[in-house]
Formats: structure tokens, C-alpha cells, sequence
């Protein structure tokens, strides 16, 4: 069992965790930052919560739970995003509005298709990540379970 | 377009059948339908065509076109799907009911069934060479998964594994041979290679590869083993795969490369000889079949090679009935293959010793099944007998010797046919047949009375295959089919045909004992043996590898290192060094800079002497930590934040990992053999030399491409970014991106699939 300090530290911790990473996926464009870094600040987050409550408690975080599948989704987000120019005639990969063409802003956040592939990665890398170590704890849930029936 | 719909009813039904497992399908009916309807439209109204240009700077273009050649092709995938779909919607059920297992495992069948659909008529439109192959693997894999339905059989799973092989090693030859047009012409779609080809041992080569992946597909000798393996099937799928969709797609791809494969005469006798060899091997091991469904995929192998034959053939009347033809044997063979799966059904048994008698029990049956059998021996009256007046008329172009050889083919036909037929409905025996359902008898009665109104209004069919055919040969084609009361040599040889195929059945016993030799000959020394040969060394030679490679982690780990450094280590040895190796200057500057690197250095070399593995982690990602930080000192803080969140992550799944192995196991392993340190030392040494002059070669220089950096940098305003590293990411090099997130999810279901003992439940 962790102590209280570090419990609470851990609870105080996720959401501006959480904020930051959704500051560097957002500011990606334009300062340094991208979807692959706030991918692993979010779930080092998640990670945070998983090593001090549990398992059990780290997914009642939405998405924690079905973070392997978010992973798949990320990709086809970001496959999906690569093909649609085909739709309009363009080749795989073209981002939207074109080069020279006005962009909207809101604070730093620009209104680009790039932002959006960079945002399908971050759902990608986040899946991964705590999907890999959610798998890695399941599994050591099941060997203690085992040795101590 | 007809293709839309067609690919998009394969995860219609499969979302259907996921709610309800009944509502697969009748909802994959209703697509197959609406492909038919559509496609029919589409070629009634002129036809159509998309040509867009996907990866121009690849010259990869996605050129679909609705032309003679895949409205027939096409027709027939979602025609005779819809028939075959009609009856596994009362068969599937009763074949899972067999087995034990639970409706629901049926969607998945309804799933592969129109996807394989789907990418048939893909593959009917497609005229560019890349998307071709693409369509062609789609074929491929669905089939696997059909074949290899009853996965709980051994043996169903390894014909299912030998289909994929056999025509999937196949497919790689026909994209080498794209490959070889493209670097000679410039070009992968097929019309314009129809234009730009000239004969010659660069044609013949690459037509040659692309032909062997046909003939594979269409199970032509030698590489028709696998067909009658794949009988392991469900019958509904071995009647759509191997009538109208699987098998045809293998001459789909001779008549749409016809235009290619005509200019090299020695690619035309090559088809006459291989068609000819399945004509005979086939016809002759039909006969000797007892297994109904054996006896029907012999014939289909036989019946491919006539169509090969044809295209061998060449001219009008080849190309046009080689279309022609493969039109007439989806309906017939699929109305017979659905016959059997009935009869099998209704009776239990799937011999033809076992059966016989039963038009009193299934007079329905009888007729539609055997106006279907008329269609396959030509009988007049039925779409067949044009079909043989066609390759009569193509065989006499050519010659006594080939009116000949197509006569005993015809015979043969013949023969098996009334063999199949017969064999099941005439007779006596006490076979008894219980009722079966009406689902399971319209089918083969409506495939048989399109076989027979074919033989009576043979224009529209005639006009499908003369479409095809003037695609097959880019001129407009013009044949004639219709009876002629009178003693032209076709005429004469369709009844030297009947004559020959009566005395074949009548004199059986004379010929059965040499006919069931060949049949051994084939099992012991046949290409079937090379094949499970060719399996089986490749696994013993794998499983060598992967023995010496991965026996435990540091054998693994000095597999890489060994090769890597020596091979390094060469590319140093033989490169010229002037100026390479140069020891820059320290400045006042640089000292905080080395001060971080000395941290580095000593966790370095504490690595080399820990013992326990948690120290060991730890340590090395300590290390890790003070690489970011010189990242950042270099003014790249993009690097050092994914540095320093790479190894905080990188340490958690060790120390995850490490807690996942016993302790006693870790602790015992965490002591080198004595014996082994030379070794290993020895390892390690030329790996880490071979490295140091190769970081050391890179750092003297500056980087000399400095001009894509340049470029990127210069482009990033002009992708909205102002972080150069994001805009490369996303933008620039999104594709590179692509892939390396593609990676990364196959990592994660590798992991997960491995962390559950092989399943992903």
C-alpha cells in the first residue's frame, strides 16, 4: 500500500498532467511539442495513477480500460486522414488549407489538417503506451493470483 | 458503381450478422443484388470508367473500368453469388448444426464470401498492374479464410494454408513481372502497355510470370493440386470459388493481359501445353474419382485448361469463346456443386458408390442438376453446346492435330459428366433421401434454366463474351453461334464427341485400372509431393534459425551485434580515410557539455559490471537521462523532450518486465558462465569498435546533406508550423510517419497477443 502523501501528490498530479498534454498536442504546430510527446505525457499520467492505486482504480479513468483499442483507432484515424484527399482529387497525404492559403487561429491552435494527424497520433501513442503496461500489470495480477490461490 | 456496392456489402452483412446472425444473409443477398443490378445498369449504359492518379509521383493509379471484360467477370462473381448466397442462407446453418457450433460463427463466412465478392469485381476493373496484384492478394486471403472455414479440422486448415501458398508464392511472380514492364515502359496500366509492348525476351519473361501466376490461380497442371484439396470447403464455397470466382479469376487475368500475352508466340504455345496437360490430367483423374466434390474439382481443372487452351488458341474465335466459355462453366459447375452439397445433405453420403436412383426421391433436382450437366457435356439446347462450337471452330483454325485433341477433351467432359449425374440420380440403390429444403433445390433449377435459356436465346450471352473477347484482343470481335442443321465440321465433331464420350463410359472397365494408376503416380510422384517437400524444408530450415538465433536473449542479442560490427566494421576498413578521423578543439564553451557527458560514460561502464538486473535498468537509463539533457544543450528541445520521455517510459517497462520473471530465474541468470565471457567479450569488443568509428567518422564531418534540412526549414512557414521537427512529422515526411505508427500498433497487438498466451480474449 502507497502512503497517503503519495497517494494525494498522485490524485493532485493527473489533471494538470493531463492539461500539459493537451498543451503541447495543441501548441504542436508552433512551438516544440507534437502528438508522439503529449501521447506520453498523458499516459505517464495515467501511469502515475496506475502504480499508486491499482489497476482496478486506474480504470475508472475513461479510456484507460479500452486503451488497446484506442491505439487501433488512433491508426485509422490517421489512415483515414492520409486517403480522404483522394476524395478531392489530391494526393495521399495533402493537408488542408493549402500552403499560402489563411489559417484560422485560436491562441496557437491552427485550424490545419496536419494538427489533426498529429492528433490521431497521439491517440495512437497514448493506446500504446498504457495499453502496454496495462497488459504488462495484468499479467502480473495473474501470476501472483496463481501463486497465492 | 457496381464496385461500391460491392465492396461495401462484405461489412454490411458482417454488421447484420453481428446483431443477429440470422440477418446476414438476407442482407448479403440483397447486396449482391444490387451489385448485379448495378452492374448490369452500368454496362447497359455504356459503361464507365475512374482514373485517378493516388501516388502520382509512383505513377500508382487507381483506374477502374467497366469494360466487356469485367462486366462478365463481374456479372458472374455477384450472379452466381447471389445464387450461392440464396442457398448457404438454409445450407450454413444445417452444416453448423453438423459441427456443434453456434450460428453466429456463420457471419464470418457471409463476411469472406462478399469480400471476396468485392475484390472480384475489383479485380474484373481494374487496368492498372499495382492494383491488380492488390485485388488479386484480396482474392487470396478471402479464399483462405473460406476454405479453411471449419478450423477446428486439421486438415481443412492445411488446404486452406496450401490454396494461399500455392497461389499467394504465385502472385509475387505476376507482381515481379509488373515490375519488369514498368522499368521497361514506364508504365503499369494495361492499355497503354498494350500499346507500347514489342516482342520479345523482355515481354516473354515478364507475360511468363504473369501467366504462371494465372495458371496457378486457375489450377492448371502442374500447380493444380491445390483445388481438389480445397474441397475441404463448405459446399456453397467451393461452388462459388471454384465455378465461377477463384478459379476464374486466374483466366480473368490471361484474358485482360491478352493484348500483352498475343505478341509472344512462344507465351501462346506455353498456354496451348499446359491447357491441353490440365485437359487431360483432369479429365482423366475425374473419372477416377468417387468423392463427388473430387470428381467435380478434377473437372474443373480440366475444364480451365480448355479455356487456357483457347487463349493458346488465339484469334477471334479463341479469345470470344474462352469468355464465352468460362460464362457457360460458372453456371453449369456451380449448379452442380450445389447439386452435390444436396445430395450429400439429403442422403449422408458423398460417394458416388454410396448413391444412385434417387430422381424418384428429388425429381426437381434431377432435372436442374442435369439440364446443368447437359450444359457442361454440350449437349444441344443448352448455352454448352456453343460453348464447344466456339472451341471447335478455334480448334480447326489451328489444325487437324488440335480439332483432335479438342474432340477427346470434349469427350472426356463428357464421359465425367455423365458419370456425376448419372452416378447419383439413375441406377438403383439404397440410398435414401430425406426431404430437403426448397432453398436448397431453386437454386440449381434456376442455374440450370439460365444454362438452357442460353441454349435457346444465345444472344445476350454470346453478346457478354463477344464484348469480353474484343477487349481480350482490342479489336472488335465477330463470331456467330447458332445451330446449323447441317454437316459442318463442328457439327460432325460435337457427334464424334457424344460417340466418344458414350464409348468412354461404356467400355469403363478397359481403362479404369491404367486411369487409377496415373492417379497414384500423381500421389506418390506428383508436384503435390515436391510442394509438401518444399513446406516442410522451409520449417525445418526456420526453425534452425530461429534456434540458433533466439535459443536466450544474449545469443540474440550477439546475433545482431556480431553481423552489425563486422559488417561496419568492413565498410570502415574499405572506405578511404583521408581527413575522416579528426579530434576537434575544446573551447570554454564545451565544458558544461562534457561535464554532462561524464555521467554517461560512468554509467556506461557501470553497466559492464552489475550484476542485478534492476541496478541495470536503472543505470542505463540514467544514462538515457543525460543524453536529453546534451540534446538540449545543442538547442534541440523537440529531441530532449522525446528523449526524456521515451526513457521514462522505457524504464517503467522494464522494471514491469523484470517483476514479470521470477525472481529465482532472474537472479540465476544474472551470472555470465565463466566459460561463455571470452566470448562474449570478444562480442561485445568488435561491436563497440566498429561503432565508435563509425560515430567518430560522422562527427568529424560535418553533415554534408545539409540541403534537405534546409529545404524543410525553409517550407515550414509555409506549412502553417513554426516548429520545423512537427511540420516534418505531420507534413513533410507524413508518410514516413505513416508507416511508423503502423509499426507501433503491430508492436501492441504482438504484445498483447503474446502477454495472453496467444489470444486476444
Amino acid at each position: 500500500m502507497t502512503s497517503a502523501m503519495t497517494r494525494m501528490v498522485a490524485r493532485l498530479l493527473l489533471l494538470p498532467t493531463l492539461i500539459t498534454a493537451v498543451a503541447i498536442l495543441v501548441k504542436g504546430y508552433t512551438q516544440p511539442g507534437d502528438g508522439f510527446s503529449a501521447g506520453v505525457v498523458a499516459s505517464l499520467g495515467v501511469l502515475l495513477q496506475l502504480m499508486v492505486f491499482g489497476r482496478e482504480e486506474a480504470e475508472k479513468i475513461p479510456g484507460v480500460r479500452q486503451a488497446g483499442t484506442l491505439a487501433f483507432v488512433g491508426l485509422l484515424a490517421a489512415l483515414g486522414l492520409a486517403v480522404w484527399p483522394l476524395l478531392l482529387g489530391d494526393a495521399v497525404l495533402t493537408h488542408y488549407p493549402p500552403p499560402g492559403a489563411k489559417v484560422l487561429h485560436f491562441g496557437t491552435l491552427e485550424f490545419i489538417t496536419a494538427v489533426l494527424f498529429d492528433c490521431a497520433i497521439f491517440v495512437l501513442v497514448f493506446g500504446f503506451v498504457v495499453g502496454t503496461v496495462g497488459a504488462i500489470s495484468r499479467a502480473i495480477e495473474d501470476a501472483d493470483e496463481q501463486e497465492a490461490p | 458503381m457496381p464496385l461500391v456496392v460491392a465492396l461495401l456489402s462484405a461489412p454490411a452483412a458482417a454488421a447484420f450478422g453481428m446483431l443477429r446472425p440470422a440477418g446476414a444473409a438476407p442482407v448479403g443477398a440483397a447486396f449482391c443484388a444490387l451489385a448485379f443490378g448495378a452492374t448490369l445498369w452500368g454496362f447497359a449504359s455504356g459503361g464507365g470508367a475512374v482514373d485517378v492518379a493516388w501516388a502520382p509521383s509512383w505513377d500508382l493509379r487507381l483506374h477502374l473500368e467497366l469494360d466487356g471484360l469485367a462486366a462478365l467477370y463481374a456479372l458472374l462473381a455477384t450472379g452466381v453469388g447471389f445464387a450461392v448466397l440464396v442457398y448457404s442462407s438454409r445450407y450454413l446453418p444445417l452444416h453448423l448444426e453438423h459441427q456443434d457450433r453456434p450460428l453466429s460463427d456463420g457471419t464470418s463466412f457471409y463476411f469472406f464470401v462478399l469480400l471476396f465478392m468485392g475484390s472480384m469485381v475489383g479485380l474484373a476493373m481494374a487496368q492498372d498492374l499495382i492494383l491488380v496484384f492488390v485485388f488479386w492478394d484480396l482474392t487470396a486471403i478471402a479464399s483462405y479464410y473460406l476454405i479453411g472455414f471449419d478450423s477446428h479440422d486439421p486438415d481443412s486448415r492445411a488446404s486452406a494454408l496450401m490454396a494461399l501458398l500455392v497461389t499467394g508464392v504465385t502472385a509475387v511472380l505476376l507482381l515481379i513481372g509488373a515490375v519488369m514492364l514498368y522499368a521497361a515502359h514506364g508504365t503499369f496500366s494495361i492499355p497503354e502497355l498494350a500499346g507500347r509492348v514489342e516482342p520479345g525476351p523482355l515481354l516473354t519473361t515478364a507475360g511468363l510470370l504473369i501467366a504462371v501466376a494465372g495458371l496457378a490461380k486457375s489450377a492448371q497442371v502442374p500447380f493444380h493440386f491445390w483445388l481438389p484439396r480445397a474441397m475441404a470447403a463448405p459446399t456453397p464455397v467451393s461452388a462459388y470459388l471454384h465455378s465461377a470466382a477463384m478459379v476464374a479469376a486466374g483466366v480473368l487475368l490471361l484474358g485482360r493481359l491478352y493484348p500483352l500475352l498475343q505478341k509472344s508466340d512462344v507465351l501462346l504455345d506455353v498456354l496451348l501445353v499446359v491447357g491441353s496437360l490440365s485437359m487431360a490430367v483432369g479429365g482423366v483423374l475425374a473419372l477416377t474419382r468417387d468423392v463427388l466434390k473430387q470428381l467435380l474439382a478434377y473437372s474443373t481443372v480440366s475444364q480451365y485448361g480448355y479455356v487456357v487452351v483457347m487463349y493458346g488458341l488465339g484469334g477471334e474465335y479463341g479469345a470470344v469463346g474462352a469468355s464465352f466459355y468460362v460464362l457457360v462453366h460458372a453456371l453449369c459447375k456451380s449448379a452442380l456443386f450445389l447439386s452435390a452439397g444436396t445430395v450429400t445433405e439429403a442422403t449422408g453420403s458423398d460417394r458416388l458408390s454410396g448413391l444412385g436412383g434417387l430422381y424418384r426421391s428429388m425429381p426437381l433436382l434431377a432435372v436442374g442438376s442435369g439440364v446443368a450437366a447437359a450444359g457442361l457435356a454440350a449437349l444441344p439446347l443448352t448455352a454448352g453446346f456453343f460453348k464447344d462450337e466456339l472451341f471447335f471452330a478455334a480448334a480447326l483454325e489451328r489444325g487437324p492435330v488440335f480439332a483432335g485433341l479438342a474432340v477427346f477433351g470434349a469427350a472426356l467432359t463428357f464421359a465425367y459428366t455423365w458419370r456425376f449425374w448419372g452416378g447419383i440420380f439413375l441406377g438403383t440403390s439404397d440410398a435414401e433421401a430425406d426431404r430437403t429444403s426448397g432453398v436448397l433445390v431453386l437454386p440449381v433449377v434456376a442455374l440450370g434454366g439460365l444454362t438452357l435459356l442460353g441454349g435457346i436465346f444465345v444472344g445476350p450471352y454470346l453478346g457478354l463474351a463477344l464484348a469480353a473477347g474484343s477487349d481480350s484482343l482490342r479489336a472488335p470481335a465477330d463470331v456467330v453461334a447458332a445451330y446449323h442443321l447441317d454437316a459442318r465440321p463442328e457439327n460432325l465433331m460435337a457427334l464424334a464427341t457424344y460417340g466418344l464420350g458414350v464409348a468412354i463410359v461404356l467400355s469403363r472397365p478397359l481403362w479404369s485400372g491404367a486411369a487409377g494408376a496415373l492417379s497414384r503416380l500423381g500421389e506418390r510422384a506428383g508436384p503435390e509431393r515436391l510442394y509438401g517437400m518444399g513446406l516442410r524444408g522451409l520449417n525445418g530450415l526456420s526453425d534452425r534459425a530461429h534456434r540458433a538465433e533466439a535459443r536466450d536473449l544474449r545469443s540474440r542479442v550477439a546475433a545482431i551485434l556480431l553481423p552489425g560490427g563486422i559488417l561496419a566494421g568492413a565498410g570502415i576498413l574499405v572506405t578511404p580515410t583521408g581527413g575522416t578521423y579528426r579530434v576537434g578543439t575544446v573551447e570554454a564553451g564545451d565544458i558544461p557539455l562534457l561535464l554532462a557527458l561524464v555521467p554517461v560514460a560512468v554509467a556506461a561502464l557501470t553497466t559492464t559490471f552489475t550484476k542485478r538486473h534492476v541496478t541495470l535498468a536503472l543505470v542505463l537509463s540514467s544514462a538515457g537521462f543525460v543524453l536529453a539533457l546534451v540534446y538540449a544543450f545543442f538547442g534541440a528541445p523537440d529531441v530532449a523532450l522525446v528523449a526524456v520521455l521515451v526513457e521514462t517510459v522505457l524504464t517503467l517497462l522494464f522494471l514491469g518486465t523484470l517483476r514479470l520473471i521470477p525472481y529465482e530465474v532472474l537472479h540465476r541468470q544474472a551470472g555470465l558462465p565463466t566459460e561463455k565471457r571470452p566470448r562474449k567479450v570478444f562480442f561485445a569488443a568488435v561491436a563497440g569498435a566498429s561503432t565508435f568509428a563509425v560515430v567518430w567518422a560522422t562527427l568529424s564531418r560535418p553533415a554534408p546533406e545539409r540541403s534537405v534540412a534546409e529545404e524543410h526549414l525553409k517550407r515550414t512557414p509555409e506549412a502553417h508550423a513554426g516548429d520545423a521537427v512537427t511540420a516534418i512529422l505531420a507534413d513533410f515526411r507524413g508518410l514516413d510517419t505513416l508507416g511508423e505508427i503502423s509499426v507501433v500498433a503491430l508492436v501492441l497487438l504482438a504484445v498483447l497477443t503474446l502477454l495472453r498466451g496467444g489470444r486476444l480474449r
